[in-house]
């Protein structure tokens, strides 16, 4: 089996048998989801770091944002 | 970005405000108000970043001299990032970034006895940009400018951003508008003064599902027209217009018998060139003492070839051309098909105001580690370490 195929299906059955759980948070329940971790924005430096390593090595790119200078990087 | 307080302060009673930024803001807290930070923060960062390739494919120009492995590219880049809050109602961010590019990359597929001669390419980038956010009660808006000069190379690009909460505040939908013009000129002046004009599209929703789960959709768009081939490969002709979409799926769970966070992500990719892409990746963030975090992360990456990627004639009557001429035609390692994999370490000390932190990553690409599209054999493997250091404090 090819690793994509692998991976997909996990994470698809993953998110699957959480669909019927939901409780919407409370506001004196959002305590978790303000750690710093928990952001999708992350530190900006590392990101764009990254960002800059991949967009530099291949095809894809987008995404996470929009409004990035660009590089020769060839 | 908005944010709260990095150490996780909580404004109880308040909005879930999306953590998506146009390029991510230095903590910014999901599921909170949107308001301007207390505290400003200040960053410095430094990497080190090296690439190398095997050499174990033989060219129709095989000298027989090359080594089992070829050094490419070294970069070094040291970066600040300053975000401040003015009042209660704004914030300004920016930053900027130099780095030192040294080394050579071959001008068709890996071959080692295309690359740019010694001593090679030396290149010194600078970029910079500011962010200036408007918070309101349940939403925000932010402008942005970004510059990037090499001495080849100039990007310019703008972009805005709207963000708004349902009356809940569980939920957060972001649009986003950006523009970039880029201009060419590269050393060997193949090509003088050419442009490139991208407009790019960003649609996004993130929800809190519940308290220890959030998730993100974003959806982005870019169009742009110019010149996109590579001054410095050859046979490299490149369709004047690309278009790429992707969409992003981000899931971060919060596992409280550890005290841990799950994040994991999958983005889709396909743009006019003919090329597909999948991205699965997985962060764990975990405490080890009160003031240490370690973060093992993962990352699997595939794409198929671009429609004009055409794969290496290994017959020195046709190499390093095609058989039959194309309108269009790349042989750039970059626009074949492989499959690419990086694990990664990160420890972050959080102390006070300050946090410092120090990132390890292995990234290692492979024609048969793809998942899917036609093999571009004749490929050489690559591979790039990078080492971050990281320091952060709020004032």
């Amino acid at each position: 089996m090819k690793p994509l195929t692998l991976i997909t299906g996990l994470a698809l059955s993953a998110t699957l048998s959480g669909c019927s759980t939901f409780a919407l948070p409370q506001p004196w329940e959002k305590g978790n989801l303000a750690r710093p971790e928990m952001t999708f924005g992350g530190d900006a430096l590392e990101q764009r770091y990254q960002q800059h390593i991949y967009t530099s090595k291949e095809a894809a790119s987008g995404g996470s944002g929009i409004g990035g200078g660009g590089c020769g990087c060839n | 970005m908005a944010a709260t307080d990095r150490t996780g302060a909580l404004a109880y009673g308040n909005v879930v405000m999306a953590a998506l930024a146009l390029h991510g803001g230095l903590a910014p807290a999901p599921a909170l108000a949107e308001t301007a930070p207390e505290q400003g923060v200040i960053a410095l960062r430094y990497l080190h970043y090296k690439d190398q390739q095997d050499v174990k494919v033989r060219y129709p120009n095989y000298s027989g001299t090359e080594g089992s492995s070829f050094k490419r590219i070294t970069a070094k880049s040291p970066s600040v990032y300053v975000m401040a809050p003015i009042g209660s109602d704004w914030t300004i961010e920016a930053s900027a970034v130099t780095d030192e590019v040294s080394g050579a990359t071959p001008r068709n597929y890996s071959d080692v006895s295309g690359a740019t001669p010694k001593p090679g390419m030396n290149d010194y980038r600078k970029a910079g940009d500011v962010r200036i956010s408007r918070h309101f009660s349940r939403g925000g808006v932010s402008v942005g400018a970004s510059h990037s000069e090499e001495h080849d190379y100039r990007s310019t690009a703008v972009s805005i951003e709207g963000r708004i909460a349902t009356a809940d505040n569980n939920t957060t939908l972001t649009v986003g508008l950006g523009h970039a013009e880029d201009t060419i000129n590269p050393v060997n002046q193949v090509v003088v003064n050419e442009a490139k004009r991208t407009n790019e599209l960003i649609v996004g929703v993130t929800q809190a599902l519940t308290a220890n789960d959030l998730v993100q959709l974003n959806v982005t768009y870019a169009d742009g027209q110019g010149y996109f081939s590579d001054p410095y490969k050859n046979n490299d002709r490149r369709p004047e217009r690309r278009k790429q979409a992707a969409g992003l799926v981000r899931w971060n769970h919060f596992v409280g018998a550890l005290d841990a966070t799950a994040r994991a992500g999958y983005r889709y990719y396909q743009d006019s060139f003919g090329i597909a892409a999948h991205t699965v990746e997985a962060a764990w963030v975990q405490p080890v003492t009160r003031w240490l975090w370690v973060t093992p992360s993962a990352r699997y990456y595939t794409q198929s070839s671009a429609d004009f990627y055409y794969d290496p004639v290994m017959d020195s009557g046709y190499y390093p051309g095609p058989i039959v001429p194309q309108a269009f035609s790349t042989t750039d390692q970059r626009l074949s098909a492989f499959g690419a994999v990086t694990l990664g370490l990160k420890a972050e000390v959080r102390w006070a105001d300050w946090t410092g932190d120090v990132k390890y990553e292995r990234y290692e690409q492979r024609g048969n580690w793809r998942s899917f599209g036609k093999g571009s054999p004749n490929v050489d493997n690559f591979q790039a370490d990078s080492v971050q250091v990281g320091v952060s404090r709020k004032f």
